[in-house]
């Protein structure tokens, strides 16, 4: 279980516990946190999950895979050095008090 | 046991017509349930299945995903293995159904679409079927690149009725039978015939690239390209083919719903949704458990089969309030209508956007209608549902 925190684009956060094993995206989706699609149902295919990950996820969190690299090339906001696709980040104990930041657009 | 006699076999006639009450028993009496007629665990809470999609280490795709699997095909396809392999072939193919890739598609689909529908003017009654199966072999011809028009192989009705009957399987036997054996092999041998043409005179198409792709400077093997490329054409056909009629008959029922989208086409979209979460034609698929879980106070072995019935978890009320209501507004974020995790469907774009221009245009054209029949003819599998026959009256 992780606690993770979103923060939306127009800044209202909302946080939400997340079972080990769920994505980030289907933790926002299933939350009702607009700011993420999730339109491809996860398999890395579509970047309209698109996130911004705090420092403290990104000292945490494995580097991303090619195939999310690949992806993350089609993301439709600015790409920075601290973007994920949520998608592809799996909660566990590990992220807890995690938070992110959704961009403006996903698509 | 204990379980009185509640029995829940994916193989039965009425399961095929109407799973929903046995669906709800399962989630609310029997969470983790050991179906002795399917031989296999079913999971039937949303969470629960989100929880296996995502975790292929301990639900494994790779001994088969369709619950009555087609001899030697587990493992050589997308849909049943596992990463690291399944990404490697995923790889080579997603980039052709991402979003952005289909816009070329758009307006050859409408064109279709157009040249189909417009056979049902002055049409007073007639089976969705005929046309729908006309638009959804086009589009997968056109999308995957199949031989067409003078170079066609094969006359499409045949493409669409083998990929129809190699999913279905035999309530009587639980298996599958001689007949989708049959149409099973007459796929690869489709297949392989397209494959070879390609390779010989390679062309800007999926099949070209799949055929001739190379990763790290080794080539697929054989039955990988065969037996993908066989699944995309079945999956194509049979899973945009059942839920064009998914769509239909939610239309045809919900007078409400229909007059809505009709009125405001904009409104397609959410409908669409909604329909991948009410009634999805891909119901349950299978995993195999690589070690022992136990979830709901029973204990699943390693190397055990486990249903997730993704249509059970899209109408799950721990996840969706009132989820027997079919309702365009609902907007249902996260619904299980195309599975979901690694193995979510590749094909999640071009099924939206196909179904949306096919509607369109469909209602362009026949703008009211209403089911005859109060019941169908539902297609046996234990895999998908969908209705063999859809009569429709114009109104």
């Amino acid at each position: 279980m992780a606690h993770i925190t979103y923060v939306e684009a127009n800044g209202q956060s909302t946080t939400i516990d997340l079972a080990d094993g769920w994505s980030l995206m289907q933790g926002a989706t299933t939350s009702g946190i607009e700011g993420i699609i999730g339109e491809c149902g996860g398999s890395c295919a579509c970047a309209t999950c698109h996130c911004y990950v705090d420092d403290f996820l990104a000292g945490v969190l494995p580097p991303p895979s090619q195939g999310e690299l690949d992806m993350l090339e089609n993301v439709v906001a600015e790409r920075r050095p601290n973007s994920r696709l949520a998608c592809q980040i799996r909660a566990s104990a590990a992220l807890d008090g995690g938070v992110i930041t959704l961009p403006e657009c996903q698509e | 046991m204990g379980l009185g006699s509640f029995h829940f076999d994916p193989y039965s006639p009425a399961i095929d017509a109407d799973p929903f009450p046995a669906y709800k028993r399962l989630r609310d009496e029997f969470p983790c349930f050991w179906s002795e007629e399917a031989q296999m665990w079913i999971l039937s809470r949303y969470a629960d299945i989100v929880t296996a999609g995502q975790d292929w280490q301990t639900y494994s795709s790779a001994s088969g995903n369709l619950m009555t699997e087609l001899p030697g095909r587990a493992g050589a396809t997308l849909g049943s293995s596992d990463p690291p392999k399944h990404d490697r072939l995923r790889g080579l193919i997603q980039h052709a159904f991402m979003k952005r890739n289909l816009l070329a598609l758009e307006e050859p689909i409408r064109t279709v679409a157009r040249d189909v529908f417009a056979q049902l003017r002055g049409v007073g009654e007639f089976d969705f079927k005929d046309v729908s199966s006309q638009f959804t072999v086009k589009v997968l011809m056109a999308a995957l690149g199949l031989p067409m028009g003078e170079d066609a192989l094969v006359p499409e009705h045949e493409v669409r009725e083998n990929a129809v009957l190699m999913v279905q399987s035999d309530a009587r036997t639980r298996a599958k039978g001689p007949e989708h054996i049959a149409a099973y092999n007459w796929m690869q041998d489709y297949a392989s015939k397209v494959i070879a043409m390609r390779r010989a005179e390679p062309q800007n198409d999926l099949i070209s690239h799949f055929a001739l792709a190379e990763i790290d400077g080794d080539r697929l093997d054989e039955r990988e390209v065969l037996l993908t490329t066989t699944t995309l054409i079945m999956a194509g056909v049979e899973s945009l083919g059942g839920f064009m009629m998914m769509m239909a008959y939610n239309l045809a029922t919900f007078d409400e719903a229909r007059r809505a989208v009709v009125a405001n086409p904009s409104l397609l979209p959410d409908a669409i949704e909604e329909s991948l979460r009410f009634n999805t034609s891909a119901q349950r698929f299978r995993r195999r458990l690589m070690k022992d879980v136990t979830l709901h106070g029973q204990t699943m072995k390693e190397g055990d089969f486990v249903c997730l019935a993704y249509g059970s978890g899209n109408r799950d009320e721990r996840q969706y309030p009132n989820p027997d209501a079919y309702d365009i507004t609902r907007k249902p974020r996260g619904h299980l209508g195309f599975g979901g995790g690694v193995h979510a469907c590749l094909g999640t774009a071009i099924a939206r956007l196909a179904v949306k221009i096919a509607f369109e245009e469909f209602h362009q054209v026949v703008p009211d209608y209403r089911r005859v029949a109060d019941q169908l003819p539902w297609m046996p599998s234990s895999t998908f549902r969908s209705p063999l026959v859809l009569q429709l009256r114009v109104q």
